[in-house]
């Protein structure tokens, strides 16, 4: 009877811990996005300096969830990420208008990233 | 190569860890369900050791699940028998009374050629010698051999007559077998007489055998095995 007990507890905490972690990962890839279209709008609005903070804001957010990001995701999605926000900080710094690419390419990874984590039917199959 | 040593070290533990939650078994004698789940684990737990960037507890994660499944199903098995005969079916007769059941063996799927090639292991090589076969869920097949052939033991030096079917489980924890009452071909009116014989109900009988001539052995269900 024990090891029953101890099954449905293992059991059940590493459900709420899985679907915790969609929850988790999904509430700050929105994060994520809204930064980025942050420092996108500041870019358009010619604000530099708004620009430049919202990018080292988005790149200290990033680094500090990677260690758990990489805990629910494959390493190569945790790279890919990791590389396009450097380049948004860097055209950030660098006011470029490489800006706009980098800016959508870090928005369609963070989308990816999300959604691999919500197990709809099609993705269980 | 730090990380791959200290992978295995926790996947080494974990998996030891995972077998003593499932139990005491043999590979020999793991049912279906376990054998699948074990080289389920085994497949599982060679991913994240192999390949350093998939993270360990995508590996974890299945393997607990799968493990924690299987305890979780042999709980289930123990309280219903209904879902145990679903889960690793019943223990079917092949041989009975010398004869050999084609129609079973057929729905078994077993062959003349696996029938023979089990009783060489058990070193049965006449089948004329078989009175009775039985085919565990595990897939082992049981022979008994006629009472001729059977090596001598103290109590048959008095004893005569031929050999019985042996006996079967005809109430497990306070369940009616009505498949073997039949197969036995006793009926459910002789086991009710019995049990009033005996000032017991189904319920209050942990294990009751009984052979095709009606003796039976009856083990009552204990205080502390009735919680």
């Amino acid at each position: 009877m024990n090891r029953i007990i101890t099954s449905i507890i293992i059991l059940a905490v590493m459900s709420a811990g899985c679907f915790f972690s969609v929850g988790a990962v999904n509430s700050f890839s929105n994060k994520m996005s809204a930064k980025i279209d942050e420092v996108e709008q500041a870019y358009v609005d010619g604000d530099a300096e708004k620009c430049s903070r919202s990018a080292e804001e988005l790149q200290e957010e990033w680094n500090g969830f990677l260690k758990y990001a990489i805990l629910v995701n494959d390493l190569g999605h945790a790279v890919e990420i990791t590389s396009s926000i450097a380049e948004v900080y860097s055209f950030a710094q660098e006011q470029n208008d490489e800006l706009y690419a980098a800016c959508d390419r870090a928005q369609a990874q963070i989308k990816m990233f999300k959604d691999m984590q919500i197990p709809t039917l099609w993705k269980i199959l | 190569m730090a990380i791959v040593l200290i992978r295995a070290v926790i996947l080494y533990v974990l998996i030891t860890f995972s077998l003593r939650l499932m139990g005491k078994r043999q590979l020999g004698e793991l049912q279906p369900s376990e054998l699948v789940v074990t080289i389920l684990i085994s497949n599982i737990a060679a991913i994240p050791v192999e390949d350093s960037s998939i993270p360990m507890i995508m590996g974890i994660v299945p393997i607990l699940t799968l493990v924690c499944l299987d305890v979780i199903m042999s709980g289930i098995m123990l309280k219903s028998a209904k879902f145990r005969k679903l889960m690793i079916g019943s223990p079917r007769i092949i041989i009975s009374e010398g004869e050999i059941l084609q129609k079973e063996m057929k729905r078994l799927r077993y062959t003349v050629d696996d029938l023979t090639e089990a009783m060489r292991e058990q070193q049965i090589f006449d089948i004329t010698q078989v009175h009775y076969a039985i085919v565990e869920t595990t897939g082992k097949i049981n022979f008994l051999l006629k009472k001729d052939y059977q090596p001598a033991e103290k109590q048959d030096a008095n004893a005569g007559g031929s050999t019985k079917n042996p006996p079967s489980v005809i109430i497990r924890d306070g369940i009616i077998d009505k498949d073997q009452l039949r197969l036995l071909d006793l009926g459910e009116q002789w086991l009710h007489k019995v049990l009033r014989e005996n000032n017991l109900s189904e319920k209050g009988v942990f294990l009751m055998t009984s052979d095709s001539g009606g003796s039976y052995t009856i083990i009552k269900k204990s205080m502390e095995g009735a919680k």
